[in-house]
């Protein structure tokens, strides 16, 4: 090992001096093309229109869309349960992911990568075409259902899973499954395998080990995956849209339309000012939850 | 840990439910490409490639397939360029902001797509930039823009400054040094981060809908036909994709994983 | 000594990283084609003299000047000097010979020469048949040698190497330090080397720079700094030494007298102009190598020594080729060590004896305390 001066900086001055067009392209392309849209999407929600007129100069910011925000009876009630929805999401995404993570994690060798990339591969798949297999699947004449009466469970078809928000509520969990793996396989791998032979040597079996050593330590690759579940699952306008029909209404799809045919932009603005708002909240809650114990 | 206990086959058997659940919606389609099904039975005896024959046919789909792949490679490679760049900015120079610059390169990758959709669309509308192609590439560079930067930003600092030192020692210029030295000691993070950036372009939905002009990319397609219902020749179209994307998985793998594992089967 | 041309010069030069003082006050002159080490402690700013002329880093005060020249202000590529790095930093994606001819790549030299430089270097540190192997399969030690080779092939005017052999193993660092200077004669490039090992610099180095805390202790030969330390720190720094403390006294030409807890001592003060000027009275050391004390009966059996005085044997400890015999001086509190070669019969050197110890004038030197 080098002998190096304990605590100093290692000085690299003659090298990095970068010229300063560099600079200014480092900093300005992200500036440009990241931070200015969303500045200008934080202003647009100041903005108004009153039938087709946009009213966007200066002298037209108001708080009138939050305003409607908070006094018209329909939306924070939409936000409160499209929140919940997703936290539903998140903790069954996890609680199916978790076993999955584990099993993947005790895996020697190849298989384990293999069988990550197999978990991974539907993630890339075309977004749309699960959607809509997920539908047919849940429908009157899908596979569920005739699952379901070819083993004697129900006699006629269920229509509790199609078009409402619990049919949201399985395709969401369906579909964001492999996400909740990934962060608990993670942390799960970090874990020093050391710690689990000490255990085993202090005379634990394995599912003391598990429920006393490997669980609180992967506790924060949990709370890392339910708050990129909750994220991903909050900001979905497609899939409420294609399966959650008339009453399966998110807060994601009342912003689209504003956006579609609503058309109202301030007033969506608005509204995804307050959707990031609660995402911030569930990372910084999520992270604060994560940090306090086991490996960072 | 390899024993075969009751708590391992129950994990198992987990872990195979959980892949029925997410394999389960691609393999209806795919099954469908290749035998008619009529309200909901299958026709198991009659096999056939008739969804093919309709898809090599069908203009609209084979469009907005070329579109969708102009998309991605571009992206990507914007996103490679942008990528390299950011990160080596991030690495190597003392500018005291670049903390900031790349926890807004993050943004776009952390909150959720709708809001980057929308911040672009309203960008685009306020400096009156047509929607179009290139607004879909610029939202898919922006998306896929944290990832890349990331995964040449770790190997970069895995480098480590000795080898730089050594190559100006020996005479060489800035450039040079990346060139012949940062650059080829890459290779394997950009081709894997290309890879997958890539995958998550071709598959993105959300924020393509919101910054789409009128040209068609194939999931803008999907989603107009869903109302209409699927004709035959998507089932084989999924069918494809998947066996692209598995291909495509395999590979980055292969470039991303660490080198002990393939060794140790040599 | 062939006195050699000034090649780099220090001035003044210091270093401070943030509030910490790394150098102070340095002043080194390197000479064309010598072969000067830089030792010291962890930590005593060595390796940072070298980074400095190497361009790494730039001093916070002073001047490096290269033929007069400041090149303080000078980027790294632009300098004519090379490194061997610590660590070799060799180029994992290039073979041997793409990693030795990179400095005349980068250079724009036909490829024609090119080959025939690598070949040549190469033979030099006799690794021609590794031409195409990649770092990754070399030894340690053939590493060090592809990165030697590298440094060389430029032929650039000074060579830094920076502690290259301190990942080898003993045997192999001997032979290293041993090719490693004949390399340097046959080329006769100037080597600059930092190292914290005191035998290996006084095996290779024709000029030892003794630096501690950011200092330069004393510069000069191996034998200089060995028999001739000028201050505690290098007196206490090479091997074993005695350290006798006592006061000042009388100048006698090229000597002085110190008096110490055993009578009056005669020390050698030649190039010491700072000691010769002390006061009086003042404190010092009286500095005497084990090897150089004579042991005998009586006093009588000392003629040549000056420096007489009687002692009791506290211990005698064999170590191989030499044996250590600790004393205790008769009046005195402070032990004298005695450095004798080991015989097959053994030291007939009962503990408890009484004996007489002898120097000579030029054996003891003075160190201000």
């Amino acid at each position: 090992m080098k002998t190096r001066i304990a605590g100093l900086p290692r000085e690299v001055n003659q090298i990095g001096r970068t010229p300063w067009p560099l600079t200014v392209l480092a900093y300005g392309l992200p500036t440009v093309f990241i931070l200015i849209p969303l500045v200008s999407f934080l202003t647009y929600s100041f903005f108004w229109v009153k039938g087709t007129e946009l009213h966007d100069s200066f002298q037209d910011l108001t708080f009138l869309n939050y305003v409607r925000i908070f006094t018209d009876q329909i939306y924070l009630p939409v936000l409160w349960r499209t929140t919940l929805l997703c936290l539903e999401v998140a903790v069954l995404t996890v609680f199916f992911g978790y076993p999955v993570a584990y099993f993947l994690a005790s895996l020697q060798g190849r298989k384990k990568y293999v069988f990550l990339m197999l978990l991974l591969v539907p993630l890339l798949m075309s977004y749309v075409i699960k959607i809509y297999a997920i539908r047919s699947i849940l429908g009157g004449n899908g596979f569920l259902n005739r699952f379901l009466m070819a083993t004697g469970i129900i006699q006629e078809p269920l229509t509790l899973f199609v078009f409402n928000l619990n049919a949201v509520l399985l395709a969401l969990t369906a579909l964001l499954i492999p996400f909740a793996v990934l962060p608990i396989f993670l942390s799960l791998e970090k874990l020093p395998r050391n710690l689990l032979e000490a255990s085993a040597d202090l005379g634990a079996s394995e599912l003391q080990t598990f429920l006393r050593v490997v669980l609180p330590m992967s506790l924060p690759g949990v709370i890392a995956a339910a708050s990129f579940v909750f994220v991903l699952a909050i900001g979905d306008f497609l899939t409420p849209q294609m399966v959650g029909g008339n009453s399966g209404f998110t807060f994601g799809r009342i912003v689209y339309s504003q956006f579609g045919t609503a058309y109202n932009w301030p007033f969506g603005s608005a509204l995804s000012v307050l959707l990031c708002a609660v995402v911030i909240v569930a990372v910084v809650v999520g992270s604060r939850f994560g940090n306090k114990r086991g490996l960072a | 840990m390899k024993r075969l206990s009751l708590g391992r086959i129950g994990l198992g058997t987990l872990t195979g439910l959980v892949f029925v659940i997410l394999y389960g919606p691609i393999f209806v389609p795919i099954i469908s490409s290749f035998f008619t099904v009529k309200y909901g039975q299958v026709d198991w005896g009659n096999a056939n490639l008739d969804a093919y024959a309709l898809l090599i046919n069908n203009d609209g789909i084979l469009t907005a397939l070329e579109n969708t792949l102009l998309v991605g490679v571009s992206a990507v490679v914007l996103a490679l360029i942008l990528g390299c760049f950011l990160a080596m900015f991030y690495r190597f120079s003392q500018s005291p902001g670049r903390g900031f610059v790349q926890f807004i390169i993050f943004l776009p990758f952390l909150m959720p797509p709708i809001i980057t959709g929308l911040a672009l669309l309203i960008f685009f509308d306020d400096i009156n930039f047509d929607r179009s192609l290139v607004t879909v590439i610029i939202g898919h560079t922006v998306f896929v823009l944290a990832l890349v930067y990331r995964t040449i930003l770790v190997r970069l600092q895995a480098l480590g400054m000795n080898m730089i030192e050594a190559s100006y020692d020996l005479g060489a210029s800035g450039w040079q040094t990346f060139r012949l030295i940062i650059l080829p000691n890459l290779k394997s993070a950009l081709t894997g981060a290309a890879i997958l950036a890539f995958a998550l372009s071709f598959d993105e939905t959300m924020i393509t809908i919101l910054v789409t002009g009128t040209d068609n990319t194939l999931p803008i397609r999907l989603w107009a036909m869903m109302r209409l219902g699927f004709t035959p020749d998507i089932n084989a179209l999924v069918a494809i994709i998947l066996a692209f994307t598995t291909v495509l998985v395999l590979v980055a793998a292969r470039q991303l994983i660490p080198k002990e594992f393939t060794a140790r089967e040599a | 000594m062939t006195s050699r041309r000034l090649l780099l010069e220090l001035k003044s030069v210091a270093k401070s990283f943030g509030a910490t003082r790394v150098l102070d006050n340095v002043d080194l002159a390197v000479e064309d084609g010598e072969f000067i080490t830089i030792l010291g402690p962890s930590g005593s700013g060595k390796t940072t003299v070298l980074r400095m002329i190497g361009g790494f880093i730039s001093p916070s005060a002073g001047e490096i000047l290269l033929d007069g020249k400041d090149i303080s202000e000078l980027p790294i590529n632009r300098r004519p000097f090379n490194t061997v790095f610590q660590d070799y930093a060799l180029f994992p994606h290039m073979t041997v010979a793409g990693n030795v001819g990179y400095g005349l790549q980068i250079r724009g030299r036909p490829k024609a020469e090119i080959r025939k430089r690598v070949a040549d270097a190469l033979n030099l540190v006799h690794l021609a048949q590794f031409a195409e192997r990649y770092p990754a399969q070399l030894s340690g030690g053939q590493r060090q040698r592809v990165a030697l080779a590298r440094a060389i092939i430029c032929q650039p005017r000074l060579i830094l190497l920076d502690e290259p052999l301190a990942a080898l193993d003993v045997e192999l660092r001997k032979q290293m330090q041993l090719f490693l200077k004949s390399i340097q004669r046959e080329i006769k490039t100037t080597f600059l080397f930092v190292t914290h090992d005191q035998e290996e610099a006084i095996a290779m180095a024709d000029r030892i720079c003794v630096m501690n805390d950011g200092r330069i202790q004393q510069i000069g030969s191996p034998l200089d700094v060995y028999y001739r330390p000028q201050t505690e720190f290098v007196a206490r720094f090479f091997g074993d030494n005695n350290l006798i403390s006592g006061q000042l006294s009388a100048t006698t030409g090229d000597a002085r007298v110190i008096n110490t807890g055993f009578g009056g001592l005669v020390c050698a003060i030649d190039g010491q102009p700072d000691v010769a000027a002390a006061a009086a009275g003042g404190n010092a050391y009286a500095v005497i190598r084990p090897e150089s004390i004579q042991l005998g009966i009586s006093s009588l059996d000392l003629d040549e020594c000056e420096n007489k005085v009687e002692a009791t044997i506290t211990a005698v400890e064999f170590s191989g080729a030499t044996t250590l015999v600790r004393t205790m001086p008769q009046g005195s509190e402070t032990e004298l060590r005695v450095k004798l070669p080991s015989r097959a019969d053994g030291t007939a050197l009962p503990v408890g004896a009484r004996v007489a110890l002898g120097w000579r004038r030029i054996d003891s030197r003075l160190v201000p305390v």
